[in-house]
């Protein structure tokens, strides 16, 4: 496991997590992950078992919550839903991750 | 915030590991589920979907692993795991793990307490300020230095020295005193003090906490009439009342005024006036301080009354090698000066020497051997661990081929050597402190004895040296397996990776040193046991069994002359008062049931020479150094027949000789070296300017001092009756009602006696060799866990060796060889480190005994006894260790070795 690398993809899943979970309410983690998948248009090739982790370290954050529920097929399961601190967080970890963006766009371009 | 926040529920995480391991797993198959079912709508075979489903979820096992990193604190949980591990390891070979424990504690323990004991006597600076610059000097006189180097100090030489010295700050001079001390109620208790120079307090840094120090005024004579009080006396006769100043006390049947009280901190050690005399006892016996007033005589005489110790402050950064040759040049120069007959001279000697001179080298010998001791404990624990390293290269191997880091494995080594190191230091903290019981009490004679505790650095280096021990001789092997590729190790045996020559021979050397050392320690053992044994069985020349000792204090104001030595010793008041007191305690003691002889004597018994004095012929001048000296006893008669001491010549003291006092009887000894070749029956010697006629002679007897007979000339009591009488019964009564009835006796002589011993005569015998008996059973004590841990040793190396050649000894035996030839290898592979490590330890005991020459009593260093028993009984206990061994060899089974393989 390359440690950088990994870290700006940790930070990348979890606001995909979180906006995921913004737009479509409490969800469980199989559904998460197969949004993250639908929304990137299957680009992004997602091992579906990082997204515990990743849950897990939103959950001792405070960002998100879990309750166990019952699915739309009656399977007992463990949904997530946004905690209003991590409600707020989004706006913040949106504006970082599109800082960063822009800034890669300015060293991508071609230069003149 | 967030971090807090993420700590929390990690704790929290922590400690419900479990449910949340089965909720995870819960969660995890429902999303397989999830999956499986979709895969199923778009049209997938059952078998087919789940592999989609297991496939795009990514490995489960790594998930949870990683899902358990994020969750609680996985160093901790690997850490649980690793002692979960080490102790289950532990529990698996018992015989390792309690072989370990045992020599940590024993170990760090013994070498603890002992330390804590050199510490306390001899490091351990003397509570005064700057304690290396205090000094303490004597007198010497050229004439008589062959007999007697050192000499107590004359005031006369003290008021020279000190006033023409630039070597040295200030000097105080001082004198151990005995005071019956009273509130004014009950009978007086005898308290130890000290009378000191007014200076004495200012020169050791010390401050009195109540009051004040004594004034250069109070030293005349005639306005002495103050004393000063140590913390602890202030306690006990005050209960450290404030009122306690200005209180009066009765002191020698004297009113004094409390002036002072010194601080809590002050301690000053027992100190003798002779020079080179053992001193011992607590550093909290002196009590009471008075001023020092001089006798008139000791203000002029100059070759006469040294009577003093001197104790004195150099300058900063004069060597006591200069203060020495500055007093040493003065004394002279003013001897030379006043036109003395003899030649003076000056001796210094640090503090800390004159009170532990004496036991000084025993204790350090205690300390050599426990150095010994753990010596070969690490020996041991270097041997087993090796031993160990090697045993569980094989699980190295596959730990590692398995994918275990090597920081993983060395973490699993250090945790079960931690483990091992911590619970061995808190046992040796729990040894130490009943080791240091026991040593307190078996050696009560040392000097500053209550100064030795276990302080809390102190256990602190016990845990750490079991740590440390611990870890170096864990790790090193552990390092060593684990440069072992894994791949090497799995294919070949174990045995073979570590039977290599280099292995053996390091492991013969450790058994090797092991042997040594506790040979030489056994030898160093049975020498001073020997010694021991000899003190106590020798024939001591005289027989005391039923005999109590009590020793009465006539110090009130009737029976001393205010201190002034009368003109004529014996006939004035205060001797006629002690002569009366002394007469009828006797009478009252032969009077009562069961008593078979009663007598009085002036010193106790077995407390060393004391008021020795020259036998001085008229008939025969000897030139001075010459006079042969004898210890003065005054006794009853009777005393003879009490002490069971044969009369060899003439007769005892009788009635008859109150008439004419001035009659006396030599010890054998002292009449051959007064009368040589004579029969000195009738013959006389001078004594005090007077002239004594010798009526008998007496066989020689140890009374003094258990080493050696004692040269004495004894008086009739009643020619100057002792102050400090000693009455000595024999009886059928048991010493116990012995005891409480001589004491109601003396005290309806007089209520105003005290009475500081009463001692049965058996008991005083065992007193005055208690730093012998502290030797021997310590060192016994060592010698026996020297031994232990060699038998371990040996035990310990031969068990391995042997399970190391099982297949070697299943190819012989299936080749034909037999049991017995098997068994004799197996000796022979030991046999050449025992033999070896002996030959060495004989030669560490030749150097020892050298060293502890002087602390033997009628034993040779070669004792031949004492080296046989050592040797002879090293190797029965190695026979022993090497029984199970053997045994194991001869028994292997061919069929099954050569399986195993």
């Amino acid at each position: 496991m390359g440690g950088d690398k990994s870290d700006v993809l940790q930070g990348t899943l979890d606001l995909m997590v979180l906006k995921t979970l913004e737009s479509m309410g409490p969800l469980h983690g199989y559904g998460i992950a197969r949004r993250i998948e639908q929304v990137s248009g299957n680009v992004l090739s997602l091992n579906q078992g990082t997204i515990y982790p990743a849950l897990l370290r939103l959950e001792q954050r405070g960002w998100v919550n879990s309750e166990w529920g019952a699915s739309e097929t009656h399977r007992r399961a463990k949904f997530y839903s946004l905690s209003p601190i991590g409600r707020k967080q989004i706006e913040e970890e949106t504006e970082n991750w599109a800082r960063v963006a822009a800034t890669m766009a300015r060293f991508l371009a071609p230069s003149n | 915030m967030d971090q807090l926040r993420i700590l929390f529920s990690r704790c929290a995480a922590f400690f419900r590991g479990q449910r949340l391991d089965k909720e995870l797993d819960e969660e995890v198959r429902t999303h397989i589920d999830f999956a499986v079912e979709e895969n199923l709508k778009r049209g997938m075979a059952a078998q087919e979907a789940r592999t989609e489903a297991l496939k795009e979820f990514g490995g489960v096992t790594q998930t949870k692993e990683a899902y358990r990193m994020q969750r609680g604190f996985p160093l901790v949980e690997t850490l649980l795991g690793d002692v979960r591990y080490a102790l289950r390891r532990l529990r698996k070979s018992p015989g390792f793990a309690a072989t370990v424990l045992l020599t940590l504690v024993l170990r760090a323990g013994a070498v603890t307490a002992v330390f804590s004991v050199v510490d306390g006597v001899l490091l351990k600076p003397f509570a005064f300020r700057n304690p290396g610059q205090v000094v303490v000097w004597r007198e010497s006189i050229r004439e008589i230095e062959h007999e007697t180097p050192l000499l107590p100090d004359n005031y006369r030489h003290y008021l020279n020295l000190k006033a023409r010295a630039h070597s040295i700050q200030d000097a105080a001079i001082l004198q151990t005193a005995r005071f019956s001390v009273s509130g004014g109620v009950d009978h007086p208790q005898l308290a130890d003090g000290l009378a000191v120079s007014p200076n004495f307090f200012s020169l050791l840094g010390v401050t009195p906490f109540l009051g004040r120090a004594f004034t250069p005024q109070e030293a005349q004579s005639g306005r002495d009439k103050e004393v000063i009080l140590t913390w602890g006396a202030w306690q006990r006769l005050f209960h450290g009342s404030p009122t306690a100043l200005g209180a009066t006390l009765r002191v020698g049947g004297e009113p004094q005024t409390v002036v002072g009280v010194l601080p809590k901190w002050f301690r000053f050690p027992v100190m003798s006036v002779m020079p080179g005399e053992a001193t011992s006892g607590s550093t909290e016996r002196y009590e009471i301080f008075k001023p020092l007033v001089p006798m008139p005589d000791e203000l002029t005489a100059n070759d006469a009354e040294f009577n003093y110790v001197v104790v004195a402050r150099l300058q900063p950064g004069v060597s006591i090698r200069q203060a020495q040759s500055e007093l040493d040049g003065i004394e002279k120069a003013t001897a030379a000066a006043d036109g003395l007959a003899i030649h003076l001279g000056v001796v210094v000697e640090p503090f800390a020497q004159e009170i532990t001179g004496e036991i000084g080298r025993p204790l350090w010998l205690l300390f050599a051997a426990v150095l010994g001791v753990l010596l070969m404990a690490c020996v041991n624990l270097a041997n087993l661990q090796i031993a160990r390293g090697v045993a569980r290269e094989h699980e190295t191997a596959l730990r590692s081929a398995l994918g275990a880091g090597r920081a993983r494995l060395l973490q699993g080594v250090l945790v079960e050597n931690l483990m091992l190191g911590a619970a061995g230091g808190l046992g040796a903290i729990g040894f130490a402190f009943l080791a240091e019981k026991l040593l307190a009490l078996s050696a009560a004679s040392l000097p500053r004895l209550n100064e030795v505790h276990l302080s809390v650095p102190m256990l602190c280096f016990a845990l750490g040296l079991s740590l440390a021990t611990s870890l170096g001789f864990g790790m090193a092997p552990a390092l060593r397996s684990l440069r072992a590729m894994p791949q090497s190790a799995l294919q070949s045996s174990s045995t073979r990776l570590s039977g290599t020559r280099q292995a053996a021979r390091s492991r013969r050397l450790l058994v090797a040193v092991e042997v040594a050392c506790s040979v030489t320690l056994l030898i160093v053992t049975a020498l001073v046991t020997r010694s021991f044994a000899h003190l106590l069985t020798q024939d001591r020349h005289f027989s005391a069994q039923q005999v109590v000792l009590a020793n009465a204090d006539l110090s009130a104001s009737k029976y001393t002359n205010g201190g002034a030595i009368p003109d004529d010793p014996g006939a004035d008041r205060a001797s006629l008062a002690r002569d009366a007191t002394i007469d009828r305690a006797l009478d009252g003691l032969r009077a009562l049931p069961g008593v078979q002889a009663a007598a009085v004597t002036s010193v106790m018994p077995l407390t060393g020479d004391m008021s020795v004095d020259g036998i001085v012929r008229p008939d025969h001048p000897v030139p001075q150094g010459e006079v042969p000296m004898a210890n003065r006893r005054f006794t009853s008669p009777g005393y003879f027949s009490t002490m069971g001491i044969p009369l060899l010549a003439g007769r005892d003291f009788g009635q008859g000789d109150r008439e004419n006092p001035r009659v006396v009887i030599l010890s054998d000894a002292t009449a051959k070296a007064a009368f040589p070749g004579e029969n000195p029956l009738g013959r006389t010697i001078r004594h005090w300017g007077r002239i004594y006629t010798v009526v008998g002679i007496a066989a020689d007897a140890r009374i003094n001092d258990l080493k050696r007979d004692a040269p004495v000339f004894y008086l009739p009591y009643w020619d100057y009756p002792p102050s400090s009488p000693v009455f000595l019964v024999r009886s059928s009564q048991s010493i116990q009602s012995l005891g409480q009835e001589m004491r109601r006796i003396l005290w309806g002589v007089d209520p105003e006696i005290s009475i500081p011993t009463v001692v049965s005569m058996d008991t005083q015998v065992a007193e005055s060799v208690a730093t012998e008996r502290f030797q021997a059973v310590l060192l016994s004590g060592f010698g026996a866990a020297a031994l232990l841990i060699a038998v371990l040793g040996i035990y310990g190396v031969l068990a391995y060796s042997v399970s190391l050649r099982t297949q070697e000894f299943g190819i012989r035996m299936a080749l034909g060889s037999n049991r017995v030839a098997l068994a004799r290898l197996v000796l022979l592979d030991a046999s050449s480190p025992m033999l070896g490590g002996m030959a060495l330890g004989l030669v560490g005991a030749a150097a020892a005994a050298r060293w502890i020459r002087s602390l033997l009593y009628e034993t040779s260093a070669a004792d031949p006894w004492a080296i046989g028993l050592s040797l002879a009984v090293l190797l029965l206990a190695a026979l022993l260790a090497s029984l199970v061994p053997v045994r194991n060899a001869a028994s292997i089974n061919p069929m099954r070795a050569l399986r195993t393989e």
